[in-house]
C-alpha cells in the first residue's frame, strides 16, 4: 500500500510540476503591436485563466527562436511561415499550431517623382532588400515580371529610400510604410506593390512548437492557442488600452516609436489576421492547403525546399 | 410726514454721468488691450523669428564647421597616396584635434580598397578630451551603414539621421559622411561624429516666455524636445496624426522642405491657440522650431489691463462717490423745500427756507417760495375777512329769506274748513332769497285770489322787489275786486320811481270756489295748465299785458273759465320749463305736459311733490339755476 502511495504522490507531483511549469514563447522580433494580442494574452491574464504559465520573451533580432524551439531551448515562438517551410523541409521538429497573420505585408514602395508606376518601371533600377525570408517573395516577383535590378542591401530603416540611395525599398505595410507616411510622405506621393496583389501571398507570423512537445502536451498547446486568439481578440475591442500596454513593452526595449506608429501597426495586422476569414476568433489562425501549396510551389521554384512538408502534419491546427 | 423718492436726483445724475464715462472708458480698454494684444504678437513673432534664426545660424556655423574636417580629411586621401595605416590615423587625428565639435572621425575604406584589406575603417574617437583609435571593421560589415552605405550611393556628402550610440553609454549621435573619390572611384567614406546632446542641452537652456523650442531633423523626427518621450521617437507628422491636426503635418512639410514661416494651430490638449516659428538649418536640413502659447503672449497684456479695469472701476467709485456728495449738496435744498412744502400743506405758513447760499437755481427757487408763502399767508388773511364779510351777508340774507318766508302762506292746507277746493304751494329759491312768490286770500267768502309771479333777476333785490310787488297786490286787492284791474293798479306802482327798470310777471286768478269760475289775469306769466277731470291737459288762454313795472299804461285784460269737479289748475314759473340738466338741456314745456297727464287723480300736495322730484331726476347733480315755484288748485265741487 505505501508503495502505491507513492507511486500516486510522484505522479500527481510530476502533474501539477507539469502543468506549473513556465512555458517560454518568443515573439520573432522586438515588441510592438504586431505582437499585441500576445502582450494582451499575456497582459489581461489569458495565459494565466488557462492555467498557463507563459513567460514572454523578444527576439531582438539577432537569434532564431525557430531554431531555440526546434532545439527545445524554448517551447512556443512566433515566425514567418516561409521561414519554417524551409526549415521543416529540412527535417527541423518544428508545428505550426496556429497561423495568426493571414495577409502578407510585405512589399515595395517608390515614390511617384522616381517615375516608376508599374513593375517593369523598376528595370535598372536601384532596389533596396532585406535579407533572408524577405528576399522570396520579391525574387518571385522579379522573375514573374523579368525585372533586371540593382540589387542594394537594405538596412532595417528607410532613410536611404528617403534620401533616394535606391529607388525602391523594401518595407512591411504596417511598419516601414507607415513611418515613410510619418515621415512627412503623403500616400498620394507612393507608389506601393503589395506582394499578395501580384499572387503572392505568403502569410507570415504564426506559432510555432517542438513537434515532441506538441505529442506530449496538446491540451497546452490548444489552450495557449486559444488565449492568443482570445488576446486578439481583446485587442482589437479594447485597441487604446493594448496600444498603452505595447507602448509600455517598447519603452521597455528602448524601441523609437510612437502611439500613431503602433496604432497603425494595429490596424494592418487587424485586417491581416482577419482577412479571408470571419470576425470570429474561432475561425482565426487557420491556413488553407491552396495557400501553403501556393507558398511551396514558389519555394520549390526558387530551389529553398527539396521536399513539400506534410500538410497534416506541419499545421496541427487547419481548416 | 416724510415722504419718499422713488427716484431721486443723485440716482439720475450717478446713471448720466458714470454710464458714459464707462462706455467710454471700457471703450478705450477694449481698443488700448485690443492693440497692445496685435503689438505683443507681433513683437512676439518678430522675436521668436530673430531668435530662432540667430540659434538656427549658430547652428548652421557649428555644422559648417563640423563638415570641414571630413571633407578636408577626403580631399587629403583623395590626393595623397596613403599606404600607411598609421599615416591615416595621424591625419584623422589631426582633424579631429582642430575640430572642437567632432566626437568621433573615421576614414571607411571599400572592401579591399586598402591594402586590399577586406574592411578597414580607422576610427578616433574623443573620450573625455582624449584620442582613442581603433578600427570599425572589428563591429561587422560597416557597409551595410547608414553612414557609409547611403553617401556612397549618393556620390555625395550626407548628414544621417540622429541616432543613439551604444558604447558609450546612451548618446544621441549624428554623423556626417563624405565619399572620398580616387580617380573616379569611391575608395572611402570620411564621416565625422557629433554628440548632439550638447545641443540638447544648448537648446533646452533658450528660454522663450512659456515656451519651448524644439528641433526636427531632416525627416521630421524630434532631436529635441522639451517632453523627452518624444526625443527619437515622435515626428511632427506623427503628433499630426495623433492629435488628429492636419495643420500640423503641413507646417511639418513645409518645416522639412527647408522653409520658414510663422503659423497658429491649437494646442492639441488645451486647445489654446499656439504660435510656432520655424527656421531652417540649411546645413543639415534640420529644423530649429519655437512654440510658444498665444495666452503667455498676452499674459502681460492681460496684466495691464487688469490693471486699467481696477482703475477704471477706483476711477468710478471716487465719481460715484463725489456725483454723490455733490448731488446731496445740491437737493438737500431741494429736500427741504419738499419737507416744507409738506409743512405747508398741513397749514403752516409759518415755514421759511433759510440759509440759502449761492445765486443759482436754488437759491432763486428758495426766494420765490419764501415769497409763495408771504403771499398765500396775505392770500389766506383776504380770504379770511373776504369769508366772514361774506358769512355776514349770509346771515342777512338767512334773515331776508326768514322774513320773505314769513310773506308767503307756509301753512298747509290753508283753509282747513274749506272743503270745496285742495291747494297746495312750494318755492324753492335758487339762491337765499328768491324773486318767485306766490299767494293766495279770500276777498270774501266765496272769492280765492290766487297769485303766481317771477321778478326779475334774483338776490336779494328781487325779493325786495317781490315783497313790495306782493304788498301792493295785497293792497289793491282790498280797493278793486278784478284781476285785471289791481294788475293794471299794481303795475301803475311799480312804474313810479323804478330806476333799478325791475319788473314783474304775475298770473292772478279770482277763484269762485262756489262757482268754479276762475277769472284770471295774466301779465307777462307762464299760462298755467288745466288738467281736467279727465286728464286733459291745456294751458289756459293766454290775456293781454306785459310784466308788471315795465310800461305804467299798460292795460290787462280778464279771462274766465268754470271749473268742474276734480279739475286742477297748474300754476308755476319759468324756474320748471326752463331748469337745465347737466348738459343744459331744458326740462321744456313738453316734458311738463307729458307728466301732467300723470296726476289727475293726485291731490295737490302729492302733485307738487312729484312736479319737483320729476325736475329732479331730471337736472340730476345740475345746480339749481332758477328760482322754482308751483301752485296746485283742484276743485272739489260741482
Amino acid at each position: 500500500m505505501k508503495k502505491i502511495a507513492l507511486i500516486i504522490l510522484i505522479v500527481v507531483s510530476c502533474r501539477i510540476f507539469s502543468e506549473q511549469r513556465t512555458l517560454s514563447f518568443m515573439m520573432h522580433w522586438f515588441p510592438q503591436a504586431q505582437f499585441a494580442g500576445y502582450i494582451m494574452a499575456y497582459e489581461k491574464g489569458f495565459f494565466r485563466e488557462a492555467d498557463l504559465d507563459v513567460e514572454l520573451l523578444f527576439s531582438d533580432g539577432t537569434c532564431s527562436p525557430l531554431q531555440k524551439v526546434n532545439s527545445g531551448e524554448i517551447d512556443f515562438c512566433t515566425a514567418w511561415l516561409s521561414q519554417a517551410i524551409v526549415l521543416r523541409s529540412n527535417n527541423w521538429q518544428i508545428v505550426n499550431i496556429g497561423q495568426i497573420l493571414q495577409k502578407s505585408s510585405l512589399m515595395l514602395v517608390a515614390k511617384r517623382s522616381s517615375g516608376i508606376l508599374t513593375p517593369s518601371d523598376m528595370n535598372g533600377k536601384r532596389i533596396g532588400l532585406w535579407s533572408g525570408d524577405f528576399t522570396i517573395q520579391p525574387t518571385a516577383f522579379f522573375k514573374k515580371y523579368d525585372i533586371d535590378f540593382i540589387e542594394i542591401k537594405q538596412s532595417y530603416n528607410i532613410h536611404g529610400f528617403l534620401a533616394d540611395a535606391w529607388q525602391v525599398a523594401s518595407a512591411m505595410y504596417y511598419n516601414e510604410y507607415y513611418k515613410m507616411i510619418l515621415a512627412g510622405w503623403d500616400e498620394s506621393d507612393l507608389i506601393t506593390f503589395f506582394f499578395d496583389e501580384f499572387d503572392l501571398n505568403f502569410p507570415e507570423d504564426g506559432i510555432y512548437t517542438n513537434e515532441t512537445f506538441l505529442r506530449q502536451n496538446e491540451d497546452i498547446c490548444k489552450k495557449l492557442c486559444q488565449a492568443v486568439l482570445s488576446g486578439w481578440e481583446y485587442a482589437f475591442q479594447n485597441k487604446e488600452e493594448t496600444l498603452q500596454f505595447v507602448l509600455d513593452y517598447c519603452d521597455r526595449y528602448n524601441m523609437q516609436t510612437n502611439y500613431s506608429a503602433q496604432k497603425w501597426m494595429l490596424d494592418v495586422i487587424e485586417r491581416s489576421i482577419k482577412f479571408n476569414t470571419s470576425e470570429q476568433k474561432e475561425d482565426w489562425g487557420k491556413i488553407s492547403q491552396t495557400t501553403y501549396f501556393d507558398m511551396v510551389k514558389i519555394l520549390k521554384d526558387q530551389d529553398l525546399i527539396d521536399s513539400v512538408p506534410n500538410f497534416k502534419t506541419f499545421f496541427w491546427r487547419t481548416e | 410726514m416724510k415722504y419718499h423718492v422713488k427716484r431721486p436726483i443723485r440716482w439720475k445724475l450717478i446713471l448720466l454721468i458714470t454710464l458714459p464715462i464707462l462706455i467710454v472708458y471700457a471703450l478705450i480698454v477694449f481698443f488700448n488691450s485690443y492693440w497692445n494684444r496685435k503689438t505683443a504678437l507681433q513683437q512676439m513673432k518678430d522675436y521668436l523669428i530673430e531668435l530662432t534664426g540667430h540659434h538656427a545660424a549658430n547652428l548652421d556655423t557649428e555644422f559648417a564647421i563640423i563638415s570641414q574636417a571630413p571633407q578636408n580629411l577626403a580631399e587629403v586621401i583623395s590626393s595623397l597616396n596613403v599606404t600607411d595605416s598609421e599615416d591615416i590615423f595621424r591625419l584623422i587625428e589631426n582633424a579631429i584635434d582642430n575640430n572642437p565639435y567632432i566626437h568621433g572621425l573615421t576614414v571607411a575604406y571599400e572592401p579591399k580598397a586598402f591594402q586590399n584589406k577586406r574592411f578597414f575603417a580607422p576610427h578616433i574617437r574623443k573620450i573625455e578630451s582624449e584620442l582613442q583609435r581603433r578600427d570599425l571593421s572589428g563591429f561587422g560589415d560597416y557597409t551595410l551603414q547608414d553612414w557609409y552605405s547611403i553617401p556612397a550611393l549618393l556620390g555625395r556628402s550626407y548628414w544621417t539621421e540622429p541616432y543613439y550610440q551604444q558604447d558609450n553609454g546612451r548618446e544621441l549621435m549624428c554623423t556626417f559622411s563624405v565619399p572620398v573619390f580616387k580617380n573616379g572611384n569611391l575608395i572611402a567614406i570620411a564621416a565625422a561624429d557629433i554628440s548632439l546632446d550638447d545641443i540638447k542641452d544648448r537648446m533646452g537652456n533658450i528660454s522663450i516666455m512659456a515656451g519651448y523650442t524644439f528641433l526636427l531633423s531632416q525627416h521630421g523626427t524630434y532631436i529635441y524636445h522639451p517632453n523627452p518621450n518624444d526625443i527619437m521617437k515622435e515626428t511632427i507628422f506623427s503628433k499630426a496624426e495623433k492629435y488628429n491636426l492636419p495643420v500640423m503635418r503641413e507646417f511639418g512639410k513645409e518645416m522639412i522642405s527647408g522653409k520658414s514661416s510663422v503659423q497658429s494651430f491649437p494646442d492639441p490638449i488645451t486647445a489654446y491657440r499656439q504660435w510656432m516659428v520655424y527656421t531652417p538649418i540649411s546645413t543639415n536640413g534640420w529644423t530649429l522650431s519655437a512654440v510658444v502659447p498665444e495666452n503667455d503672449v498676452f499674459t502681460a497684456v492681460d496684466a495691464i489691463l487688469i490693471k486699467h479695469i481696477i482703475l477704471m472701476i477706483t476711477g468710478l467709485i471716487v465719481i460715484i462717490v463725489i456725483i454723490v456728495f455733490a448731488s446731496l449738496n445740491i437737493t438737500r435744498p431741494i429736500r427741504n423745500l419738499v419737507e416744507m412744502a409738506e409743512e405747508l400743506s398741513t397749514g403752516n405758513l409759518d415755514v421759511r427756507m433759510e440759509d440759502i447760499k449761492g445765486e443759482d437755481e436754488i437759491h432763486e427757487l428758495a426766494v420765490v417760495f419764501n415769497k409763495m408763502v408771504q403771499d398765500l399767508k396775505h392770500y389766506i388773511h383776504d380770504l379770511t375777512n373776504a369769508t366772514r364779510e361774506k358769512e355776514s351777508v349770509e346771515s342777512e340774507l338767512r334773515i331776508a329769506r326768514s322774513i320773505q318766508e314769513s310773506l308767503i302762506p307756509r301753512i298747509f292746507p290753508p283753509f282747513p274748513d274749506r272743503s270745496e277746493f285742495a291747494l297746495f304751494a312750494r318755492n324753492l329759491p335758487a339762491k337765499e332769497v328768491a324773486g318767485d312768490f306766490y299767494d293766495f286770500f279770500f276777498l270774501d267768502h266765496d272769492n280765492l285770489i290766487l297769485v303766481i309771479a317771477d321778478v326779475s333777476g334774483k338776490g336779494v333785490s328781487a325779493s325786495l322787489f317781490m315783497a313790495v310787488t306782493k304788498t301792493l297786490i295785497k293792497a289793491k286787492a282790498n280797493e278793486v275786486d278784478r284781476p285785471d284791474k289791481i294788475m293794471q293798479e299794481v303795475n301803475f306802482e311799480l312804474c313810479q320811481e323804478n330806476d333799478s327798470a325791475m319788473f314783474v310777471t304775475t298770473f292772478m286768478a279770482a277763484f269762485n270756489v262756489k262757482t268754479g269760475v276762475l277769472s284770471y289775469c295774466n301779465a307777462g306769466h307762464n299760462p298755467p295748465y288745466l288738467i281736467d277731470n279727465t286728464g286733459k291737459v291745456s294751458q289756459l288762454p293766454n290775456t293781454e299785458g306785459m310784466a308788471l313795472g315795465v310800461w305804467e299804461e299798460c292795460q290787462y285784460s280778464l279771462q274766465k273759465i268754470t271749473l268742474q269737479k276734480n279739475d286742477i289748475v297748474f300754476f308755476y314759473t319759468d324756474g320748471i320749463n326752463e331748469a337745465m340738466d347737466i348738459d343744459n338741456n331744458e326740462f321744456s314745456y313738453e316734458r311738463l305736459e307729458e307728466f301732467l297727464t300723470t296726476i289727475n287723480d293726485q291731490v295737490p300736495r302729492k302733485i307738487t311733490e312729484m312736479t319737483l322730484q320729476t325736475v329732479k331726476d331730471f337736472t340730476g347733480e345740475a345746480e339749481q339755476s332758477d328760482d322754482i315755484t308751483l301752485m296746485v288748485l283742484k276743485y272739489l265741487l260741482g
